[in-house]
C-alpha cells in the first residue's frame, strides 16, 4: 500500500517530519518499507521555478514544421518565448511551465536552450514530465482561474513523500489512507477528519434491479444508477494521487472508483448500465461450465463455487476480482451501475487462488472488509462522479442482510499490565482505545468499531491494541523463577559428544537436504507435489546425500575428503505419520579401513561394544561389508562413485542405548601385566573376532587384551591359510600372575582354538 | 706462604678460564698433587694453618666446579644454536574436521537458553495440519496454509513450516512452568536462490509461567541478542500478526555492521529483523488445557540459517547446503 503524504495529510493534518512519523508506525501499527520522495524536487528554491502560465501567442515555429512558438506570460512584465512540441492547445492556454534553472522530477535540468534558430525560455510541461500521470502526447492544459505567474505548487501536487507500507494478513483496515490517517492520528494525538464522501441531492427516483441470491458469499451490494455521464480523462489532482499510489489513470469514472478504494479501503466496481441485459443486477454463484471473458482480455472457465455479478443472463464480474470485457465502461457510456459491495473473504480467496488472479480488489477482500464501509465509498465515489464527469445521480438500492452487531468485550485494565509487565493507568488505555474508534463504558465494556469486528473479539486482543501503542516503552526484564530445568537429555548429550568424536577424526560436518531425488525404499513417502524432482521423497537413508556431496568436493579439486551428517530419516509406517530416527552418516575417502576405525574410535569413545560381522549391502564392495548392532560399515561400491571410499551409516538412539550411564573404575595399575605375541595358523575363512570371542571364552577376565596385528599369507602358513598374529595382555586386578598362572591362561587359549578352529600356534 | 695470595691468584684464574682445558690446567696447578696448596696441606703442623689452608681449597674447588657447571652450560648451548628450525615453517599436521556452521549456531544457542534455565526438544517434521496450523490458532484461508507456500504429503501432513507445532507436543506433555526451546529443520515451499532454501533452521523458544509479561519476552530476546551479536546490542519490538500470539510482534536487534548509523545490510534503517514473537494467544493454552488466568507465556522464533549468513557474512543461502569443504573448513 502506497500512501502519498499530502493526501493522508488531508484527513490528519500533521506537522511532524514524515520520518518520525513512519518510525512510529513501524513500531505500533505495520511496516514501512521506505519513503519515496517522487515528483519535482523540493530543494534550492527549485518549486519557485515552476509557474502558472498563460499562452499569449502560439503559432508554427518558422522553422520547424512539427514545433510551436508561443509567447508565454508568467507574471513577469514581458511574456516569454517558448518552443514547445505539442499541439493540444492555443491561444488562451492555462499551462504548467519551468523556468530554465528548474530541475525536472527525472533529475535534468533545464537550460536555457535554441531550438532552430528560436530562443527557447522554459519549457511548457506535460503531465507526465511532471510525474503526475502517464499522459506525454500533449500539454497538460490546466482549469482557467489562476492568475499568471502563480507558483504552480499552489496549483498541482508537484512534489509528495510516499509511505511505502507492508499490510499484514489481520488489518484490512490499513489498506487505506483513511485507515492509515486514523493509526497517525492515535499516534499522534492529533485530530481526525470525518471519513470522505458526502452524498449530493439526488436527481431522480429510478428503480434499480438488485437481486442477491447468495447472502453468504455478498451480505452486502448498493448499487447506484447515474446518467449523463461524460466520460473524459480525471482532473490533474486526481490523476497525481493515483499515479503516486500506483495506479495508473484510466478514466475519470474507473479512476473514481479505484481512488475511493484507495481512500477509504472498500474496492468498487462501475458498470456500463446500458450493456446490462435486462439493466438487472444478481449476486449469484457461477453455472456449471458458464465462461467470462474477463477486462485483462482473458476467457475464464468459471465453477460453481466462483462468486459472480450477473445480468439478467451472463456474468458480467468475478465478484470482488475483476469486472467482464463486455460490460466495461468505455468512451460512449453515458449510463454507469455504480457498485459498492461487501463480499466474503473466503470466497474471494479461493476465487482469485484458482484463477490465479490477484487484483487491488481481491487483495483486500479476502483479508476481509468491513461491510458498514460500502456505504461510506458509496458516497465518495458518489460525490465524485456528479463532481468530477457532470453525471446525475438516479438511483440507488442497498440489498442486505443483517449486518453483524459490534463485538463488546469486557477488558480489565490491570490485566494489560499483567500481560506487558508495564503499568498503563487505566485512563490512558482508555484514551488508547477510543483514538483507535473503540466505545469503552464505564464499566470497562469496550464495543469494538466495525473496521475492527474481524480481529478484535477477546480480552486479549484489547490487550494487544494498549500494548502495541507503548511497546518502546515495555522494560526489558526476564522471568521470575521459581522452578529450574536447563539440561540436555542423555541423548542431546551424546549426540554432541559423537558430532566431536567425528570431527576429531577428520570428518567435516555436512547438512543436505532432507528430500531426495531416489530412495532405496519403494515404501518412501513421496510428496504429491515437490518442488523438483531433485527434492520429491523423504529419504530413509542418509547415503545418498553423502555421496553426492562427496562427488561435488572431488569435481572442486578436494584430495582428502571425510563427511559425515547427522539427521533425521523419515521411515515409513503405514500410519500417518512416519517414523523420524536420527541417523549418523559418514563417508571418507580411504576405504573400508579409514570407517571401520571411524566406528571403532566412537564406540570406543561412548564405552560401547563393537561387534562386527560381514554382511553384503547392494552399494557396498561385496568382499568389504558389515554389519553392527546399530548400522553397516563398508567400502563404497567403486560403480557409484571413483576411488576408494569407507561409508558407515547407524541409528543413534540404538547406539546411545548402549552407552552405559556410568563408567566404573577396574584396576589395571596396581598389578603387572603379563605381555605375549601369539601367532595362530587358520583356514582362510576365520575371522579374527572369531578367535578373540573364543579366546575370551576361555581365559575369562585376565585377558585383559588380544589385538591382531598382523596377518601373514604364504609358503611358511601353506595354501589356503593365514597366519594371525596377536599381541596378548593378560593382568589381574587382585594379584600379580605367577608366571605358571600366565601360562595356563595362555595354553587354556591355544586349545580353545585349536579344538574351535583347528588353530595351529606358530613357533 | 700467603696463602690469601694464592688464592687470589687461585680465583683470578678460575675466571679467566673460557675452555675445559685451560680450567682443567688451572686445577692442576692450583689444586692438583704438586700445588703449592695441597703442598702446603701435606707440611701443616699447626691447627689453625691447617684450617685455614682447608678452608681455601673447598672454596677453590668450589669456585672450579661452578665454573666447570658454567662453561657446559655454555657449550651445550652453542651446540644447540647449530640445531636451529625455521619456526615459520609449520608444525606437525593433524586431520581435524570441523563441525558445520549451523551446528557450532546451534550450540551456541542451546548453551545460552540451558544457562537461562530451559529445556531443548523438538517435535517431528513431518507433522500433522491439526499441530502445525490448527492447534496454532491458523485459520483456514490464512496464506501460510496455501500449498504453495507449505509441502502437504497428504490432506492432513505437512512438512512443518515452524518449529512451533514442537511447542503444542510439549505443552500437551508437560504441566506448566515450561521453559523450552526446539531448533530444527523446517520447511517452506521456496525456490532456493541466495536468500531462500526450502529447508531451514529454526528456533523457538516458548516460556509459561505464572507472571510471564511482554517485557520478560523483550529482556529474553535483549540477552539472546547480545549473546549473538556482542554486549552492545540493543533490541526494539514492532507490531505484528501471529495467530498463536496475542499480542504479536517482531523483533530486531540494532545493526552490527554500521552500529545503528546505517548501511546496506540494515537497509538503512539502523535495524536487522531477526524474526517473531508474542504473548503465547489464549487459544493456544486452551487447546493444550492450560488456564490462561493461571498462566501466561511468551514464544519467539527466529531463522538460524539467516542468523548464520549475515554474522558471518555469507552471501548466499545455499552454500549452507553444498558441503564444500571450502566453505565447511572456515568455521
Ligand atoms: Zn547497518
Amino acid at each position: 500500500m502506497r500512501v502519498p503524504v499530502s493526501w493522508l495529510k488531508e484527513y490528519v493534518p500533521f506537522d511532524e517530519p514524515v520520518e518520525d512519523v513512519a518510525g512510529r508506525l513501524v513500531i505500533s501499527s505495520c511496516e514501512v518499507d521506505r519513503i519515496v520522495r517522487r515528483g519535482v524536487p523540493d530543494t534550492d528554491g527549485n518549486l519557485g521555478r515552476y509557474l502558472v502560465g498563460k499562452v499569449v501567442e502560439a503559432g508554427k515555429h518558422p522553422n520547424a514544421d512539427r514545433l510551436q512558438l508561443c509567447r508565454v506570460d508568467v507574471g513577469d512584465s514581458e511574456p516569454r518565448q517558448i518552443v514547445c512540441g505539442a499541439w493540444n492547445f492555443g491561444t488562451g492556454a492555462t499551462v504548467a511551465v519551468a523556468l530554465p534553472g528548474a530541475v525536472l522530477p527525472d533529475g535534468q535540468k533545464l537550460e536555457q536552450a535554441k531550438l532552430r534558430g528560436e530562443v527557447s525560455n522554459g519549457m511548457i510541461l506535460s503531465e507526465r514530465e511532471l510525474d503526475l500521470g502517464v499522459e506525454h502526447s500533449g500539454i497538460l492544459v490546466l482549469e482557467e482561474g489562476p492568475e499568471p505567474g502563480t507558483p504552480l505548487a499552489d496549483v498541482l501536487p508537484l512534489s509528495d513523500d510516499v509511505l511505502e507500507l507492508e499490510n499484514g494478513h489481520n488489518r484490512p483496515d490499513l489498506l487505506s489512507v483513511y485507515g492509515i490517517a486514523r493509526e497517525v492520528a492515535a499516534l499522534l494525538g492529533n485530530e481526525l477528519a470525518p471519513p470522505p464522501g458526502a452524498d449530493p441531492p439526488r436527481a431522480d427516483e429510478e428503480p434499480v434491479d438488485v437481486q442477491i441470491e447468495d447472502f453468504e458469499g455478498c451480505p452486502r451490494y448498493i448499487g447506484r444508477t447515474f446518467r449523463d455521464v461524460r466520460i473524459a480523462p480525471s482532473p490533474p489532482w486526481l490523476k497525481a494521487r493515483l499515479v503516486a499510489a500506483g495506479m495508473r489513470p484510466v478514466s475519470n469514472v474507473v479512476d473514481i472508483t479505484n481512488y475511493a478504494m484507495l481512500g477509504l479501503g472498500n474496492p468498487l466496481h462501475a458498470f456500463d448500465q446500458s450493456k446490462l441485459r435486462g439493466r438487472r443486477i444478481v449476486v449469484r454463484r457461477a453455472r456449471k461450465g458458464e465462461q467470462m471473458r474477463t477486462l485483462d482480455d482473458t476467457l475464464r472457465e468459471l465453477d460453481e463455487r466462483d462468486l459472480v455479478i450477473a445480468d439478467a443472463e451472463r456474468a458480467v464480474a468475478i465478484a470482488g476480482i475483476m469486472g467482464s470485457l463486455e460490460s466495461e465502461v468505455d468512451d460512449q457510456t453515458t449510463e454507469v451501475l455504480l457498485e459498492a459491495a461487501n463480499f466474503e473473504p473466503l470466497t474471494i480467496h479461493r476465487s482469485s487462488e484458482r484463477l490465479r488472479l490477484r487484483t487491488e480488489g481481491s487483495n483486500r477482500w479476502e483479508k476481509g472488509v468491513d461491510p458498514y464501509l460500502a456505504e461510506q465509498a458509496a458516497k465518495l465515489a458518489t460525490q465524485l462522479l456528479v463532481e468530477l464527469t457532470g453525471a446525475r445521480w438516479t438511483g440507488d438500492v442497498d440489498k442486505r442482510h443483517e449486518l453483524p452487531e459490534r463485538p463488546v468485550v469486557h477488558l480489565r485494565p490491570e490485566r494489560t499490565d499483567l500481560l506487558v509487565g508495564l503499568r498503563t493507568e487505566p485512563d490512558d488505555q482508555r484514551t488508547i482505545l477510543e483514538r483507535i474508534g473503540f466505545e469503552v463504558a464505564l464499566d470497562w465494556n469496550v464495543t469494538v468499531p466495525t473496521w475492527r469486528a474481524r480481529d478484535v473479539t477477546r480480552e486479549a486482543d484489547l490487550v494487544e491494541e494498549v500494548a502495541r501503542f507503548r511497546l518502546d516503552d515495555v522494560p526489558f526484564t526476564l522471568p521470575q523463577r521459581t522452578v529450574m530445568f536447563g539440561r540436555l537429555t542423555k541423548d542431546q548429550r551424546l549426540r554432541r559428544t559423537v558430532e566431536d568424536v567425528l570431527v576429531g577424526c577428520g570428518l567435516s560436518e555436512a547438512y543436505n537436504w532432507s528430500l531426495v531425488p531416489v530412495d532405496d525404499d519403494p515404501r518412501a513417502i513421496r510428496l504429491p507435489e515437490p518442488l523438483s524432482a531433485d527434492q520429491a521423497v523423504l529419504r530413509t537413508t542418509l547415503r545418498h546425500g553423502l555421496i553426492e556431496s562427496a562427488q561435488r568436493n572431488v569435481d572442486g579439486g578436494a584430495e582428502d575428503v571425510g563427511l559425515f551428517e547427522i539427521a533425521r530419516v523419515y521411515l515409513p509406517t503405514g500410519k500417518k505419520l512416519p517414523e523420524e530416527r536420527w541417523r549418523l552418516g559418514a563417508i571418507a575417502s580411504g576405504g573400508f579401513r579409514r570407517a571401520k576405525g571411524v566406528v571403532e574410535t566412537l564406540h570406543e569413545a561412548l564405552k560401547v561394544e563393537l561387534r562386527v560381522a560381514a554382511a553384503p549391502q547392494p552399494f557396498l564392495h561385496p568382499g568389504k561389508a558389515a554389519r553392527f548392532a546399530s548400522g553397516w560399515v563398508g567400502e563404497l561400491h567403486p560403480a557409484l562413485l571413483d576411488g576408494t571410499w569407507g561409508m558407515f551409516e547407524l541409528d543413534l538412539p540404538t547406539l546411545y542405548e548402549a552407552v552405559p550411564d556410568v563408567v566404573h573404575y577396574e584396576d589395571v595399575i596396581t598389578y603387572p601385566p603379563v605381555r605375549q605375541d601369539l601367532a595362530f595358523v587358520v583356514d582362510e575363512a576365520v575371522p579374527a573376532g572369531a578367535l578373540i570371542d573364543a579366546a575370551r571364552e576361555a581365559a575369562g577376565d585376565e585377558l585383559r587384551e588380544m589385538r591382531p596385528f598382523d596377518v601373514y599369507r604364504g609358503g611358511q602358513v601353506g595354501p589356503g591359510k593365514k597366519s594371525i598374529a596377536f599381541a596378548v595382555t593378560f593382568q589381574s586386578g587382585i594379584k600379580t600372575l605367577t608366571d605358571e598362572e600366565a601360562a595356563d591362561l595362555r595354553e587354556r587359549i591355544v586349545t580353545a582354538l585349536r579344538e574351535r578352529f583347528g588353530a595351529e600356534l606358530r613357533a | 706462604m700467603d696463602v690469601e695470595a694464592l688464592e687470589r691468584e687461585a680465583q683470578g684464574a678460575v675466571a679467566a678460564a673460557s675452555t675445559r682445558v685451560a680450567l682443567d690446567e688451572a686445577r692442576v696447578r692450583y689444586l692438583g698433587r704438586k700445588s703449592q696448596l695441597k703442598q702446603a696441606l701435606r707440611g701443616v703442623r699447626d691447627r689453625e694453618s691447617g684450617m685455614t689452608l682447608n678452608a681455601a681449597r673447598e672454596r677453590l674447588e668450589a669456585a672450579f666446579a661452578a665454573r666447570e657447571a658454567d662453561l657446559d652450560r655454555a657449550e651445550l648451548d652453542r651446540a644447540l644454536t647449530e640445531d636451529t628450525v625455521d619456526v615459520t615453517l609449520p608444525g606437525e599436521e593433524f586431520a581435524r574436521g570441523h563441525l558445520h556452521l549451523l551446528t557450532q549456531m546451534r550450540r551456541e544457542i542451546e548453551d545460552t537458553f540451558l544457562g537461562l534455565g530451559y529445556e531443548v526438544f523438538d517435535g517431528p517434521e513431518v507433522e500433522e495440519v491439526s499441530y502445525n496450523f490448527d492447534a496454532l490458532n491458523t485459520p483456514e484461508g490464512h496464506p501460510s496454509r496455501s500449498p504453495v507456500d507449505t509441502f502437504y504429503v497428504s490432506d492432513d501432513v505437512v512438512l512443518r513450516t515452524h518449529t512451533s507445532p514442537g511447542q503444542i507436543r510439549y505443552m500437551e506433555a508437560h504441566e506448566p512452568p515450561v521453559y523450552m526451546v526446539s531448533l530444527g529443520r523446517c520447511y517452506r515451499r521456496d525456490t532456493p536462490d541466495p536468500t531462500h532454501t526450502p529447508t531451514f533452521h529454526q528456533v523457538e523458544g516458548l516460556a509459561v509461567d505464572r507472571t510471564i509479561t511482554l517485557a520478560d519476552l523483550k529482556g529474553t530476546l535483549l540477552y539472546l541478542a547480545r549473546v549473538l551479536f556482542g554486549e552492545e546490542r540493543d533490541v526494539r519490538v514492532r507490531t505484528s500478526f501471529f495467530p498463536f500470539t496475542e499480542p504479536s510482534a517482531e523483533f530486531d536487534v540494532s545493526c552490527f555492521l554500521c552500529s545503528g548509523r546505517g548501511c546496506n545490510v540494515c537497509k538503512w534503517s539502523g535495524w536487522i529483523e531477526m524474526g517473531g514473537c508474542g504473548v503465547v494467544d489464549p487459544n493456544v493454552f486452551a487447546h493444550v488445557g492450560y488456564d490462561s488466568e493461571r498462566w501466561s507465556g511468551f514464544a519467539f522464533g527466529l531463522g538460524i540459517d539467516r542468523i548464520a549468513m549475515l554474522r558471518h557474512g555469507v552471501p548466499d543461502l545455499r552454500l549452507h547446503w553444498e558441503n564444500d569443504l571450502r566453505y565447511l573448513e572456515q568455521f
